[in-house]
């Protein structure tokens, strides 16, 4: 073997070394749902590298640095907002963004920390404003659908009542009037989407949308929603008790109502049986025995006698009577 | 030091720690003794890394995603593949087959070590929404879902799971937020589970997330648990009522048929005496009719026959009969004084 210079082994060695890390540099690789910005002595150059792969770029002056491209999501601290109606909700919304323009971004929020503190600012803010300036029912309802629901409803059980088919109870009932809404739920949350994007534009950010997670009442306000609930229960169960005794007494009346009136019909109907044939015979005795009265009145009287004296009867008999008259005088 | 022994393949000596440049001489001259059993070892070793880098297998629940440097190259089905080593090709395995579920409201216990980050217990807040009547309702509900383009659900979003969650509630709620609570509760539940499922759908489909909606389905639905009790008596007074009802009606159809039943006895008894009543004076009329004529024929002995024969059963029958003559005086019937005053004609005493 021959003998080597150690100052060229060195030179050598160092050279390689050199050529392995320029090629390092030089080399990065952008995954999938990233982008890339080359900053040559923190100064960006050229467009950000949009798609994934491997790309050059110069050795040691220039660096990369890789930016976020997928959905992003937000999520905001539940809030105490009060509605125009003055009702006292916690909204809890998140939202649904993207890096599309990383120079701003990196300019502007350097990173996702910093956007998320933008977020929170003017999401916060937006959502607030939009919230107070309409009515809970805004936020609450989507359509009017539940009007025409309600309507139906009302068609169809006044329907039911008037062709007497049961129902009695099956009613609903909704305490005081169904506000109409203007805007609704979904259309809220898209002003809010809207202002806020036109907002964060500024700091390369899109909001691709903001949902309404949740809405609930205000603890205390809660309070008084299920005490009103609760009475609302309470008086739909004493008017379904008291329809029902209402139907019980209507029975109870109906049943003395038709046992009167079988019974006076019955009553009627037997005496209007019995005149008749009393009148039929009163014809007929009147007619048969008027063909001699006397006859009738001397027949009749010896038959009443026969009738109306018992066998048991005691009789004195006086020896002037036409029926001792032979008795008495002799022949 | 022991690991140069192993790089050797040998067994290795005992190890004097004072002669240090002894120690490092021996050790060269092992290595070079055994380069070519070293190189071959490298060589071996380089090659097993290729063969086990290069290949990969997709479970059949899996498609395989490839990367090369980061840039999406392809979508693999289940199978053995191969691919470029060194991680130069990355295969990202998903299970696409597999249906995921979501549990709002509510977690089940077997699930536990699902990465659930939420607070144990208490799910209320998931799950109470206001209805559009401006009550409150406990709505539980699960979302179960595929993916149904790897692609898409690795690279779309940076938490697809947690936009799952977020979309499903906000739309439950918005379809929730349309109905009245006693729809919600009794016969809402097909309509708001279907509706929820589309809308969820199409804004997962906006996003572009690659999933699959497979179904949504209402769990339990409540009214809240300070409120169940007036709910429960709302159905009680439905059930009193019923008893009132049924129990008037009983009473109706336990009187009145009798009364119907009494009021034909009634009419009954009246066409009996109506009948009765009109054949004893027609049979009357029939008679008198009959006996007049004959007795016109000799009117004077007819009379005077009828008349003693009814005397003659009279007095026969009679239990007692006493006959009193005027003329003889003094004479005290049994009866006592005050008969003696009554006239002598025919006079019936009881």
């Amino acid at each position: 073997m021959k003998q080597l210079n150690p100052a060229h082994v060195i030179a050598g060695a160092i050279f390689f070394i050199l050529t392995v890390a320029a090629v390092l540099s030089a080399a990065y690789i952008v995954p999938e749902g990233r982008q890339a910005i080359i900053t040559q002595f923190g100064r960006p150059v050229g467009d950000p590298v949009t798609s994934a792969g491997l790309y050059a770029k110069l050795p040691f002056i220039q660096d990369v640095q890789l930016v976020d491209k997928r959905i992003k999501t937000w999520d905001g601290y539940p809030n105490q907002i009060p509605t125009r109606d003055k009702k006292y909700i916690i909204v809890d919304t998140t939202a649904r963004w993207r890096i599309h323009d990383a120079l701003k971004f990196i300019q502007t929020v350097q990173n996702e920390r910093g956007a998320k503190a933008r977020l929170d600012a003017i999401l916060d803010a937006v959502v607030r404003d939009t919230i107070s300036n309409h009515n809970l029912v805004e936020a609450v309802r989507n359509t009017n659908a539940i009007l025409d629901y309600i309507q139906e409803r009302a068609v169809e059980a006044q329907k039911k009542v008037a062709s007497g088919s049961i129902l009695v109870a099956e009613e609903e009932e909704i305490t005081g009037e169904i506000e109409k809404i203007q805007t609704g739920r979904e259309a809220l949350s898209g002003l809010i989407a809207k202002k806020a994007a036109e907002e964060l534009q500024a700091f390369g950010i899109t909001v691709i949308d903001v949902q309404l997670r949740r809405i609930a009442y205000e603890s205390s306000v809660e309070k008084k929603v299920y005490d009103r609930m609760i009475s609302e229960r309470k008086r739909i169960a004493e008017k379904i008790r008291s329809i029902g005794k209402g139907e019980q007494a209507k029975i109870q009346g109906k049943t003395s109502r038709d046992l009167q009136r079988i019974d006076s019909e019955a009553y009627r109907k037997a005496q209007l049986t019995k005149g008749k044939a009393e009148a039929e015979s009163i014809s007929i005795y009147a007619k048969s025995l008027s063909q001699d009265r006397k006859f009738f009145e001397f027949t009749r009287t010896l038959d009443a006698y026969k009738k109306s004296m018992k066998d048991d009867t005691q009789f004195i008999l006086s020896t002037d009577s036409s029926f001792l008259n032979l008795f008495n005088k002799g022949t | 030091m022991s690991f140069t022994s192993q790089n050797g393949g040998r067994g290795g000596r005992g190890s004097d720690f004072g002669n240090l440049p002894d120690e490092f001489r021996r050790i060269i001259e092992t290595i070079q003794d055994n380069l070519h059993f070293i190189l071959f070892g490298i060589g071996a070793l380089l090659l097993l890394i290729t063969i086990f880098s290069s290949f990969y297998t997709v479970q059949p629940s899996e498609e395989a995603v490839i990367i090369r440097f980061g840039k999406y190259q392809e979508t693999n089905p289940p199978g053995l593949h191969f691919k470029l080593p060194f991680g130069i090709d990355d295969a990202i395995k998903v299970k696409t087959k597999l249906v995921f579920q979501e549990e709002f409201g509510f977690r089940s216990s077997d699930h536990s070590g699902d990465e659930t980050s939420y607070e144990k217990g208490n799910f209320d807040k998931e799950s109470q929404m206001l209805t559009g009547d401006l009550n409150v309702a406990d709505v539980e509900w699960i979302v179960q879902y595929q993916i149904s383009d790897p692609r898409k659900f690795l690279f779309a979003a940076q938490d697809p799971k947690q936009n799952i969650r977020d979309v499903s509630e906000a739309i439950m709620r918005r379809v929730v937020g349309d109905r009245t609570v006693n729809e919600i509760l009794t016969t809402g539940r097909v309509a708001i589970a279907t509706e929820a499922h589309r809308l969820t759908q199409e804004v997962l489909d906006k996003y572009d997330l690659g999933i699959r909606v497979v179904t949504i389905k209402l769990q339990d639905v409540n009214p809240p648990e300070l409120v169940k009790p007036s709910f429960n008596e709302v159905n009680a007074a439905k059930q009193e009522q019923e008893q009132a009802i049924n129990m008037a009606e009983s009473a109706y159809n336990k009187v009145i048929p009798e009364a119907r039943g009494k009021a034909e006895e009634t009419l009954s008894e009246a066409e009996g005496y109506a009948t009765a009543i009109v054949n004893r004076s027609k049979g009357d009329a029939e008679r008198f009719h009959l006996t007049l004529q004959e007795y016109r024929r000799e009117p004077d002995v007819t009379r005077k026959r009828l008349y003693l024969e009814t005397m003659e059963e009279l007095f026969g029958r009679f239990k007692k009969l006493t006959i009193v003559d005027d003329k003889i005086k003094g004479v005290l019937p049994l009866f006592g004084n005050k008969l003696l005053e009554s006239k002598p004609q025919e006079v019936t005493e009881k």
